[in-house]
This record gives structure tokens, C-alpha cells and sequence, in this order.
């Protein structure tokens, strides 16, 4: 069981996220000011931690700069209601794995964690497979089964990132940040237009689908069972 | 009322009053020291006549022959209509033999030169007995008798009258004009200071329409009221402008919360089963985000507008900012059936932030997809003008009318063509905010045609022949 530990000072929130975690299998513990987290995390009993970026005492940040100097590297995920691009920089600098403003959806935040426990996700391989999908790296070919891939090169990468994390949820804004490498919120449905896109290159009709979408925030690509 | 003593402390503690007041001391100092000259220069000129005359008189009467010497002092003596001649020949025991001088005076020597001397007393029937300040000679003659002789010295002392008298004539006045003159400029400044005191007074109380005072001239005082009042005019627009948000934010939260909470409240009584809740809640979900969104937004412009940012510029090259833009939208452009074209004339870099130019593009390029009907052109393009790169968004959509070009970047500021059409009203706000962020200049243009929005990116445009392509086909 992967257990969470929620660093927040706001017990409605705590709650909720607890909840809702809890929900999903998840052993959750909360902790509701820095100092207590600290001493929580650094005792090892966390697999992925959600901080909190201001805490009363200590700060969530100063919390995740102690565990690294510590030697403490749990992944780490920073929840914060300063969602300016310096401040996402500021937390990533001080050692967390990834940064979401508030406010969030749970889902996002639930595909982020479940993205942090899996990683890392980009390995050394050339050719990934999934399925009946084949992308080879080298030669940038795309095939599904015998039918060859007519891909743009964005298509190309949003693919490989989908693969390389096959099974996994993965969001819009995450898909936005890593494929795109664009710091901003875009028009909802802009991501949505490139998947489906590459949804229909992927799934012919006749074809089990294998790129979904999920609850209309996410994306999973996936092979049958 | 003021007190008139009141007043005048006011007055003289004016610049103006205190610079007359600096002048005409300054002007008296002057005065002074020139009459001061005069004097010395006529009383020297003055002195060597007299001196000449006592001499040469005294040399005169001393080469006469013995006894003829007391006839030439007499004769001297006698030729004297303003009484000014004195003179005497003294025995060698001191004792009078002639003239009008009844002792040898003390104090003046027997070297055949002139001094200044007193003598006396004085024994002649026109004149008074006292001594006389006189420049006076004595010699001895060849007999041992002593010859003295004596020039009155009123004549230079007259000179000096008439020049004390000159200076009073023309200092007074001038010190005394210069002084009300000063008083008057203090109290006209005073007056005028004290209206532009009473207007800020009024501004202060929160009246922002009030402007200072101004005489219409060009003098100092007007121009920086001038400048101040196009200060308040600035600062009256944008307090209107943050009044205008809060209501309008205040508006457009509303209208979500209420689909939100009637939504809610309908499904509570009505809703039977898990699903049917469940898609309530979603609806509900949906509301909710579309108020964060206008919240976000908001706060993002703010974050924008606050300057910060400019601390992470870098070089931004401008055609492939426009490549990339094109092909994040051209595939919302396709699914609406809009075609979308890039263009880039002349690639340049311009210092910048990459991301926010792009969401500014961005959002140029989404308004115009989403205006401009399906089957007809969206055209990016870069181009190098005589002042800098030009981003120019082109489409076939309803324009927008010259009189609401200025307002379209105020936020939640909505034409009313757009009105039907799903936003916020800030994506033109945000473009505004991010060109203004980088010094560019942003212009809404077209016709009912069509819209054409441009970005000046005013830094000079760096010629790249290997970059500079025509690319008419789609991206």
C-alpha cells in the first residue's frame, strides 16, 4: 500500500485529499504544520509527500530542503496558492519533483503522484512498445502492427510520452508542460484538439481503441488486456 | 483671514521674496563699493591739485627776496574770494610776523611737503575763529623765519556730500522698488501656490476630477501643472479602470456561482440515482472552473503588469515563436474549418519572454479562429518595419469597430458581436499587458473585412538572410 503523507495546514483541504486518496487505496497520513512533517517524512514513513508551500513555522519549502540535505529523497510534490512561473521555479530549485497550484483538481493531482511514483520514466531503450504500437526512436518510424504511422513530429513526441507511460493517467496540463515545455494555461480544449489527432492516426475505426480519454481531463494510452 | 503680520512672515519666507531680498543686498554691495571708488579716485585728484598749489605757492613765496616774502604771502592771502588760502611767517622764536595763522601749527613738519593738518586759530574778519582741517606746507626760509601755508580742504569735502547724496538718490529707490517688487512676485506665487495647494487638498478627499490651476502661459509653475494634471488623468482612468474590474469580476463570478449553486440545489431535491448526481456535480465542477479561470486570469495580468518578469528576459527569436504558435492552433483552426497561413518576411530577436509572448500570440490567434467563419483565412505573420519585427494577426472576422479599440484591452471589456461567443473578455487584456511588459506597441486595425491585430516589437530588426523565408503553405 503507497503510503502519502499531506503536509497542509488547511484541515478542510487535508481532509478532503485524504479522502479522496484514502478512497483510491492509498495509506494517508497528515501532518498540519512543517515542523511535524518534517520529523514524519524524515522518519521514513512516506513513499511520495504533498507539501504544503506555506506552512505556519516552517515553510514547506525549508521542509523539503531539510529532508534533501538530509538525504532524504522521497518524491515530492509542492501545492501552492502562488502559482507565478517564479514561484514554481522556486519550488523545483528547492528540491521538489513537481509543483501544482491551487486551486487544483483532485484528479490532476492524483496523475501527478501516481507519474512521481513511477518514475523515472525516460530510459535508455530505443524502441518502445505497446501493445500493437511500435515507435522506434532512431529512425523515427511509428507502427501499428503491419500499418505505418504517418506522424508530425509533435505527434511524434506526444506519442513516445504517452508510451513511455503506458497505463498511467496523464493530464493536460502535464502533457502541456513536458511535450510542449510551455509554462502557461492554454485554452482547455487545445491539448484535447492534438490528441485527438493522434487518436485518429493511432485508432482506425475498426481498431481497439488504445489512446482514452479519461473523465475529459486525462489521457491514457494503454494496451489491451 | 490671515493677519498682515501673518502674511508677511508668509511672503518672506517665498523663494521669490528671499532672492529680491538677496538681489538688493547684493545691489547695494555694489553701489557701495563703486561710490566708494569714485570717491577715492576724485578725492586723490582733488588732493593732488591742492597739494600742487600749496607748493608751488609756498615754493614762490620762499624764493622772493627777504622782505618781499611777507608781501607775497599777503598778496596770496588776499587774491582768496571763497576764504580758502591760509598762511603765515613766523619769526624763528614762533612769534606772528604775517598772515592770517596765529601759531605754527603742531605736528606739521618743516620738510617743504603737504599734510594734512589742523591749524588755528584762525584770525580774519570773514571767517570764524575755529582751526581748519587744511593740507598744509612749512618751510624754512634762507633768514630762518618759517613759512606756512594752508588749503582748505572743503571743496573735497563738498565732493563727498555729492556723492553720499548721489548714492542715497540711487540705491534707495532701487532697493526699495526691488523690495516691493519681490513682495509682489512672493504674494502673486503665494496666491497661485495656494490654489494648487487647495485643488490637491481636494484631490487628496478622494474629488479625482479636480486639476490643478493653470494661467495658460508656459511658465514653470504651469508646466508642472500640466504635467500633473495629465498625471491625475492617467490615474483617474485607472481607478475607473480598477472599478470597472471589480465590478465586472464581481459580475462574471456571479454568473457561474449561480448555475453552480442552483445546479446543486435542483439535483439535491431531484436527483434519484448515483449518475444522475453525479453529473450534476460535474456540471457543478464545470461552473466552478470557469469562475477560477476568470480568477486566474485576473491574477496572471496582475503578475504580468506588476513588471517582475522583465528580470527573466532573454533573446526570443520571433520566427520560430510565430512556427511554434501556428502549430500548437492549427489544429483547432482545421477542426473548425478556418485555414490557417504563417508568413515570415524577416526573422528577428527581440529580448522577451518566450512564454508569454507565445500565450499573447496565442490568444491573438485563438480570438481570431474563433471569430473568423469557417472556410475563410487566420494569416500570422512577421514582417520588419522601419521601427521593428511586426506580429501581424489577420482574419475574415466582424473586426472590430474603431470607437471600441481602445476599450477591447480594458479587462471583461466585450464587444457586442462577442457577447455570444464563450470568453472572458481578458485575452485582449492579457496581449495588451505582455506588450506593454516589453515595451511594444499594440495595434488593432482592419475593417469590417476582417481584424488586424499587430505587435511592434520596437528593438531593431537583426536581418537573418538564412532565416528570412516565404512559407504560403500550411504549417
Amino acid at each position: 500500500m503507497t503510503r502519502l503523507l499531506l503536509i497542509e495546514d488547511d484541515a478542510v483541504t487535508a481532509e478532503e485529499v485524504a479522502g479522496y486518496f484514502r478512497g483510491r487505496g492509498y495509506q494517508v497520513s497528515c501532518a498540519a504544520t512543517g515542523t511535524e512533517g518534517l520529523a514524519e517524512a524524515g522518519a521514513g514513513r512516506a513513499d511520495v509527500l504533498v507539501v504544503d508551500r506555506l506552512l505556519p513555522g516552517m515553510d514547506g519549502l525549508a521542509v523539503i530542503e531539510a529532508l534533501r540535505h538530509a538525504g532524504i529523497r522521497t518524491p515530492a510534490l509542492v501545492l501552492s496558492a502562488l502559482d507565478g512561473v517564479d514561484e514554481r521555479v522556486r519550488g523545483l530549485r528547492a528540491g521538489g519533483d513537481d509543483y501544482l497550484g491551487k486551486p487544483f483538481a483532485l484528479a490532476e493531482l492524483e496523475a501527478r503522484i501516481e507519474a512521481l511514483l513511477r518514475r523515472p520514466a525516460d530510459g535508455p531503450e530505443t524502441l518502445l512498445r505497446v501493445g500493437p504500437l511500435e515507435l522506434d526512436l532512431v529512425a523515427r518510424t511509428a507502427r501499428r502492427g503491419s500499418r505505418v504511422l504517418d506522424l508530425l513530429p509533435r505527434e511524434f513526441r506526444l506519442l513516445e510520452y504517452m508510451m513511455r507511460r503506458a497505463g498511467q493517467t496523464v493530464t493536460r496540463a502535464m502533457l502541456f508542460e513536458d511535450v510542449w515545455n510551455y509554462r502557461f494555461t492554454p485554452r482547455s480544449n487545445l491539448v484535447d484538439v492534438h490528441m485527438g489527432r493522434l487518436r485518429r492516426k493511432l485508432d482506425a475505426p475498426h481498431e481497439v481503441e488504445l489512446l482514452c480519454t479519461v473523465r475529459g481531463i486525462s489521457f491514457v494510452l494503454d494496451a489491451p488486456p | 483671514m490671515r493677519s498682515p503680520m501673518r502674511l508677511l512672515g508668509l511672503l518672506a519666507a517665498t523663494t521669490a521674496f528671499r532672492w529680491t531680498l538677496a538681489i538688493a543686498g547684493g545691489f547695494t554691495a555694489m553701489s557701495l563699493l563703486l561710490f566708494a571708488f569714485i570717491y577715492w579716485q576724485t578725492a586723490e585728484r582733488e588732493r593732488g591739485r591742492i597739494d600742487g598749489i600749496v607748493l608751488s605757492e609756498a615754493r614762490r613765496i620762499a624764493e622772493a627776496p627777504g622782505p618781499a616774502a611777507g608781501a607775497a604771502l599777503e598778496s596770496w592771502l588776499a587774491e582768496d574770494p571763497h576764504g580758502r588760502h591760509y598762511g603765515a611767517l613766523f619769526g624763528p622764536g614762533g612769534a606772528q610776523l604775517a598772515g592770517n595763522v596765529q601759531a605754527p601749527p603742531a605736528g606739521l613738519p618743516a620738510d617743504g611737503l603737504a599734510h594734512r593738518v589742523v591749524i588755528g586759530p584762525i584770525d580774519r574778519d570773514h571767517d570764524g575763529d575755529g582751526p581748519e582741517v587744511v593740507r598744509g606746507v612749512a618751510r624754512r626760509l634762507g633768514d630762518g623765519r618759517l613759512l606756512v601755508l594752508g588749503y582748505d580742504l572743503d571743496e573735497l569735502d563738498q565732493a563727498q556730500d555729492v556723492i553720499v547724496r548721489a548714492l542715497g538718490l540711487g540705491v534707495a529707490p532701487a532697493v526699495v522698488l526691488s523690495l516691493a517688487g519681490g513682495t509682489v512676485l512672493a504674494w502673486r506665487g503665494q496666491r497661485r501656490i495656494a490654489a494648487v495647494h487647495e485643488a490637491i487638498g481636494r484631490i487628496m478627499q478622494g474629488q479625482l476630477r479636480e486639476r490643478l490651476p493653470m494661467r495658460g502661459g508656459a511658465d514653470e509653475l504651469d508646466k508642472v501643472a500640466a504635467a500633473v494634471n495629465g498625471m491625475l488623468d492617467r490615474i483617474e482612468q485607472l481607478v475607473e479602470e480598477i472599478r470597472g474590474v471589480g465590478d465586472s469580476m464581481a459580475h462574471d463570478l456571479r454568473t457561474p456561482l449561480t448555475r453552480v449553486r442552483t445546479r446543486l440545489e435542483r439535483s439535491r431535491d431531484e436527483a434519484l440515482t448515483r449518475e444522475e448526481f453525479q453529473a450534476a456535480a460535474d456540471r457543478a465542477i464545470a461552473s466552478v472552473d470557469q469562475a477560477l479561470a476568470v480568477v486566474s486570469a485576473v491574477l496572471r495580468i496582475g503578475e504580468i503588469e506588476h513588471g517582475q518578469r522583465r528580470a527573466a528576459f532573454a533573446p526570443v527569436d520571433l520566427g520560430g515563436l510565430l512556427r511554434d504558435a501556428a502549430e500548437l492552433y492549427e489544429p483547432v483552426a482545421e477542426e473548425k474549418g478556418v485555414r490557417l497561413h504563417l508568413h515570415i518576411a524577416a526573422s528577428s530577436a527581440v529580448p522577451g519572454d518566450r512564454d508569454l509572448l507565445l500565450e499573447a500570440v496565442g490568444n491573438l490567434l485563438d480570438n481570431a479562429v474563433k471569430f473568423t467563419p469557417a472556410g475563410t483565412d487566420v494569416t500570422l505573420s512577421l514582417h520588419g518595419g522601419p521601427d521593428g519585427a511586426c506580429i501581424r494577426v489577420a482574419d475574415n472576422g466582424p473586426g472590430i469597430l474603431p470607437s471600441e479599440r481602445e476599450r477591447v484591452l480594458q479587462r471583461f471589456y466585450r464587444t457586442e458581436k462577442s457577447r455570444t461567443v464563450e470568453g472572458s473578455g481578458l485575452g485582449l487584456s492579457l496581449v495588451a499587458a505582455v506588450a506593454s511588459l516589453h515595451g511594444f506597441r499594440l495595434r488593432i486595425g482592419g475593417s469590417a473585412a476582417g481584424c488586424v491585430v499587430e505587435i511592434a516589437c520596437c528593438p531593431a530588426v537583426v536581418p537573418n538572410p538564412a532565416q528570412a523565408d516565404q512559407q504560403p503553405a500550411r504549417v
